[in-house]
């Protein structure tokens, strides 16, 4: 088996006039010439190490040729590539020959010169210093060059080199991956298909009761808040959905046996979305939650308020006891709930059903302090919009769900201010234009008659006091 | 009665090879003939012939039995036991299985080893590459032809990644003359092949070859016998390299690395004597620095005290004087050569210049330190890239002053460019030529395979009538069989060397000029005085090529490369070989001795770097990390702490010349065992992706040795010349690959 084909051998014992070689003789002569072949490319092969290259070249096999003193072969030259044609002897019998260009002397004589080659230069760069490869054009990118393989790895490999060379930010992929036991993954299934089932309470119930006492779920933990943010944020025009989901974490958070605090920051976006999103419900028409009167309130804009101004309440009670439970072991929760609220609330382009999630929302985290100090000053300003929602009859009822929002706000201040007794009652009834005037000097007009109306002295005073405090 | 049985005469199943093999006449060893014609049987009759044969003996038993001929009845049927039903002789030995018998002990002693104890495996296991060989090689001898192609396509892989360019060579191997030609065979056939195991391995595989010697024990132990050398040790004796620890730490790496004796050369462990009754004493070497002359002592002291008073040392540092006294003038002690041994011209002003620069640079110099602890020491490498050179530079070389780059071209002339970009005037000129910042050299006939420039010093603040300290001639080499002698006042030929029969691969200066030294295609290495056209003295012993050459720092020795994998220290007086390191599995492709004197560093085309300890003869350790390519060239620091190395694929890498790795020999091994991350080596440097097949081959695996310090990429340019400047920069050349 020789890797020269032994017929070239009876091609060539015909062209020089041998008609017949046995065939043992043409397997013996297909060996030899193999065996001279290597022997010519094992010197060609040093040629080529000496030039420094690693393509083998024909320069560097006609100087084998004559190191071994052969005749060098003429003709072929490294320049360019040797192109080979095909030629038909008969059918099935290919004969392959190097295409020999014939060329018209009297047009190569005439013919312009071809371009000097250009001139070889040097250029010289900072490949390293002090150690570190600087990053400049001249070397290569860290993407290009794979640098973490070029450094020495494993029990002996120091250390500090890596830092050295700008790799200490390496990318370490997770040595275990997380493994879901079937049971799991089981659960999972049933657990995320029970919540969002319309059509069986039991079966919600049951996924609800599991989520908030199973202690075996703490592996699906990451899967189930993932679970939750997407479907909140592919559900919004779905009242049931949502507040499926805002039940389930609440489940979640009431779980005893779940450690969750590495999630909050996880659970907090989807819950936020519930509070003050723009359009939670289905919307009839997108007019409905805008500025325009000429659209009347149909159907369903009628129900809807009530459904999702239940779940905005919702909402912002979980959002509270997450920013209760978990203000502790993140500092910025409270604050970062509470500047996104306030964001809301004083966008006056937004619905009001975002601003009475807002406020509620603040309500709820801040308290009566975060009230007096975030809210009422802002109240002067909202009576204008307040009033506009009023007088709009497809938007009254949104906004008296604002208003109530407020005065729940504002009662929670009442009630923190509730241990000072005072002999404000007198004066009050005394002097209840002059206290009106004050409200409204102070909160505007809507709210102010709705304190008074209230009646409640306690609340005018805390609310006028607030001031003083300031 | 008692002659031989009537059957055929020779072994039945050699039929198997010889129907293979060519009926042509005269090639194949008389028994075959014998077996051609008596194991062909009529063929009418092959039927009636074994009915014959068995009722005859039959016949013949009831004969005597009748007669009571009981003795002769005993005998015949004796005899006639080792018969088949056939009549053919039943095969009991391997030995009568043609070529089948050295598959079979091939089988037999690889499986048992494979079966042997952990810790007997590795050293057992170098065993498998020579019982390969010979048995190849012993088929082929016996016309086996068939048999030994399938022995060596079966086996071969076992090899494949230390050995593959034997097994290139040896794949060529077809018909029994080719023996005579092939190098590789020939080698293999003159010589024995040394081996060392410990005592306990040997005994246990002679052992097993005698139980087994029917089976093809037999075919190993001729093997055995008539071609290796085993040379049995204590394990004690070893040391830490066949440690029970370090087989375990290399477990996980399949890279075993021949040991340092084993092989063809058949040497004591660094010894060069390969006698085989030969001492196990090294012979002494003086590694010590060259003793400075007296006169020269004085001039260096006088100029250094003129010096001082010119340029006061500022505070904290010493006077150039202390410096002189500490440091560089040493009396002169037990180790170093006289000056004698290798007479060098009487120094001149330029001379004494040179020696002040030293003691300048000597205490100015940026001194980089070992590793001890915490971060290997920050190497700054400016890398000199060419543009535009269609793969047509084949060496360059930088000048001791850091002025001039040259480069010798496959186009058969050498260029020279000043690095700084000044003109480089010569007094031929005319007045008309117009500067110049590069000059071409021409005059060979052939592809210039090195230059190199003569010793020369920065003197950065040099007046103009101190003597010049620039490189003045430039030697270049080429496969036209010439050296060349160029003069860079005038940019011309001065001499052309003509003695090397054959190309010339290297060629470097000594330590301090007028001598250098040579390598060449013919397998010497000689070396040469400015002076002289003829070589004073050649360097005889390699199996193959001169690949790279290098001058110890004391200018008493000089050191060899070559394609046998090899390197070899000699002595450059008496031409003796006095060490002789093996362990290299590709082919030597530079090598570099540390300015200390003590260590050798050679690197081969697999990627890795050896270091050498010379006193001791032995290897330092391996250092592994460039892609497969080649490792164009090495260049250690001043202090002999760092060496970086350059190489095709495309990385200048630093390694920590003193840290001690799991593949130092008798290093810390256990506790530093399984160094080094698998990286594929195709993909390894930037550079070599695109470049020809031999990065991608296979996809062999690389680790990096724990021991590297840096490695810096370059854009596509394989590195060809790597040197660190005495002032501890490096500085890189290579050719731009678009």
């Amino acid at each position: 088996m020789s890797v020269w084909n032994p017929d070239n051998i009876k091609d060539v014992a015909e062209s020089v006039g041998i008609a017949s070689l046995s065939d043992a003789v043409v397997e013996e002569l297909a060996r030899d010439v193999d065996f001279r072949i290597t022997q010519v490319l094992d010197e060609a092969l040093k040629f080529m190490r000496h030039g420094k290259r690693t393509t083998l070249g024909t320069q560097d096999i006609s100087n084998a040729l004559r190191v071994l003193n052969v005749e060098p072969l003429f003709g072929y030259e490294s320049t360019r590539p040797l192109r080979f044609g095909e030629a038909s002897i008969g059918p099935g019998q290919p004969l392959y020959y190097v295409e020999d260009e014939e060329v018209d002397f009297e047009k190569l004589i005439n013919s312009p010169l071809p371009k000097v080659p250009r001139e070889i230069t040097f250029t010289a760069h900072w490949l390293a210093v002090e150690g570190v490869q600087p990053s400049i054009p001249q070397n290569p990118t860290s993407s290009d060059s794979r640098h973490n393989d070029l450094l020495p790895k494993g029990i002996g490999a120091n250390p500090y080199l890596a830092a050295v060379n700008g790799h200490d930010n390496v990318s370490v992929k997770p040595l275990v991956k997380h493994v879901l036991s079937k049971e799991s993954i089981e659960l999972y299934n049933k657990l995320s298909s029970a919540l969002v089932d319309e059509t069986n309470e039991e079966w919600r119930n049951a996924a609800l009761a599991s989520l908030r006492t199973d202690p075996g779920i703490h592996q699906l933990t990451t899967y189930l808040i993932t679970f939750f943010a997407e479907k909140v944020t592919h559900n919004l025009k779905n009242i049931f959905i949502l507040t499926q989901m805002m039940h389930a974490t609440a489940a979640l958070l009431s779980n005893p046996t779940i450690y969750l605090d590495p999630y909050i920051a996880s659970i907090v976006p989807p819950v936020l979305t519930c509070l003050v999103g723009k359009h939670l419900g289905p919307s009839p028409s997108p007019a409905t939650n805008t500025s325009s009167d000429s659209l009347l309130a149909n159907g369903t804009a009628h129900t809807n308020p009530i459904a999702f101004f239940a779940l905005r309440d919702l909402a912002a009670s979980i959002l509270t006891t997450i920013a209760r439970r978990y203000s502790s072991t993140s500092a910025t929760l409270k604050p970062r709930i509470a500047r996104t609220c306030l964001k809301h609330f004083l966008d006056p382009a937004k619905p009001f059903g975002t601003h009475y999630g807002a406020i509620i929302g603040l309500t709820g985290i801040a308290g009566p302090e975060g009230v007096r100090l975030l809210v009422l000053p802002n109240l002067k300003l909202y009576d204008t919009i307040l009033k506009e929602g009023l007088a709009d009859d497809s938007r009254k009822l949104e906004a008296e769900m604002v208003v109530i929002a407020i005065m729940k706000g504002l009662e929670g201040l009442e009630s923190s201010a509730g241990g000072r007794g005072g002999g404000f009652v007198v004066n009050g009834m005394e002097d209840l234009e002059g206290v009106r005037e004050r409200l409204v000097e102070k909160v505007g007009e809507v709210v102010a008659d709705r304190i008074v109306c209230s009646g409640r002295e306690i609340l005018v005073r805390a609310v006028l006091e607030s001031d003083v405090n300031l | 009665m008692s002659g031989p049985p009537p059957g055929p005469g020779g072994p039945g199943s050699r039929s198997v090879s010889v129907s293979n093999g060519p009926p042509s006449a005269g090639m194949p060893p008389q028994q075959h003939m014998q077996q051609q014609q008596t194991n062909v049987p009529p063929p009418a009759g092959a039927q009636g012939g074994v009915q014959s044969q068995q009722n005859l003996n039959q016949i013949v038993l009831e004969y005597l039995s009748k007669k009571g001929y009981n003795r002769t009845e005993a005998m015949l049927r004796k005899e006639s036991a080792h018969q088949d039903a056939e009549g053919r002789p039943i095969i009991t030995r391997a030995e009568e299985s043609g070529g089948a018998k050295y598959r079979g002990a091939y089988e037999l002693l690889r499986s048992w080893i494979e079966d042997n104890l952990d810790l007997y495996k590795p050293e057992l296991r170098r065993l498998m590459w020579p019982i390969f060989v010979y048995s190849f090689l012993d088929l082929v001898k016996e016309y086996y032809i068939k048999e030994s192609e399938d022995f060596f396509s079966k086996y071969k892989g076992h090899f494949a990644n230390e050995r593959a360019d034997e097994i290139r060579a040896l794949s060529a191997i077809k018909l029994p003359q080719h023996l005579q030609d092939s190098h590789i065979a020939k080698i293999h056939a003159e010589n024995k092949y040394r081996l060392t195991l410990s005592q306990m391995a040997f005994n246990s595989l002679i052992q097993f070859l005698e139980s087994k010697e029917r089976e093809g024990g037999g075919v190993i132990i001729a093997i055995l016998t008539s071609h290796m050398q085993i040379f049995t040790v204590d394990r004690a004796t070893i040391g830490n390299e066949r440690s029970i620890a370090a087989i375990l730490a290399r477990a996980t790496g399949d890279d075993d690395m021949p040991a340092e004796d084993e092989g063809i050369p058949g040497h004591n462990p660094g010894s060069a004597n390969t006698d085989r009754n030969a001492p196990t004493i090294l012979p002494k070497l003086a590694l010590g620095p060259l003793p400075q002359e007296p006169e020269l002592q004085d001039d260096v002291h006088a100029a250094l005290q003129e010096e001082d008073a010119k340029n006061p040392p500022k505070p904290g540092q010493n006077s150039l004087v202390e410096e002189y006294e500490q440091r560089i003038k040493r009396e002169p002690t037990d180790d170093v050569p006289t000056r004698d041994t290798v007479p060098l011209p009487p120094s001149l002003a330029r001379d004494v210049a040179m020696e002040v620069q030293k003691v300048i640079e000597h205490r100015d110099r940026f001194k980089i330190s070992g590793r001890t602890g915490g971060v290997g020491p920050g190497v700054s490498v400016t890398m000199f890239t060419f543009h535009n050179t269609f793969d047509s530079i084949n060496c360059i070389d930088f000048s001791g002053d850091n002025l001039l780059v040259a480069a010798g071209m496959a186009e058969s002339y050498v260029r020279v460019w000043s690095l700084e970009g000044n003109a480089l005037p010569s007094p031929l000129d005319g007045p008309n030529t117009p500067p110049s910042s590069s000059r071409r050299l021409i005059g060979h006939s052939g592809p210039v395979y090195a230059v190199s420039f003569s010793p020369a010093i920065a003197n950065p603040n040099a007046s103009p009538s101190a003597p010049s300290t620039g490189p003045q001639y430039l030697l270049s080499c080429s496969a036209d069989k010439t050296v060349r002698l160029w003069s860079l006042e005038t940019w011309s030929c001065l001499v052309a060397y003509r003695s090397h029969d054959n190309p010339i691969w290297d060629v470097t200066w000594g330590p301090h000029g007028h001598y250098f030294l040579t390598g060449s295609h013919d397998r010497t290495a000689r070396l040469w005085s400015t002076d002289h056209i003829e070589p004073l003295k050649m360097y005889v012993g390699h199996d193959n090529d001169v690949d790279c050459v290098a001058f110890h720092p004391n200018n008493a020795y000089v050191f060899t490369g070559s394609c046998d994998k090899t390197v070899r220290m000699w002595n450059i007086s008496t031409g003796n070989a006095l060490r002789l390191f093996t362990g290299h599995t590709g082919n030597v492709t530079a090598i570099a001795c540390a300015p200390d004197g003590k260590t050798l560093a050679s690197a081969d085309d697999t990627g890795a770097i050896f270091l050498w300890d010379l006193e001791k003869g032995r290897r330092k350790k391996r250092m592994r990390g460039h892609g497969k390519g080649g490792v164009w060239s090495l260049s250690w620091s001043v202090e002999s702490t760092v060496l970086v190395s350059g190489g095709a694929d495309g990385t200048v890498r630093v390694w920590d010349g003193l840290l001690e790795t799991s593949e130092s020999a008798g290093g810390k091994v256990a506790a530093e065992g399984g160094a080094g991350q698998k990286i594929d080596a195709g993909k390894g440097g930037a550079g070599v992706v695109g470049q020809g097949g031999q990065g991608k081959k296979g996809g062999k695996e690389v680790g990096v040795s724990a021991d590297q310090i840096g490695a810096f990429p370059t854009k596509k340019s394989p590195v060809y010349k790597v040197s660190f400047t005495r002032m501890n920069l490096v500085l890189a050349g290579g050719a731009y690959m678009p």
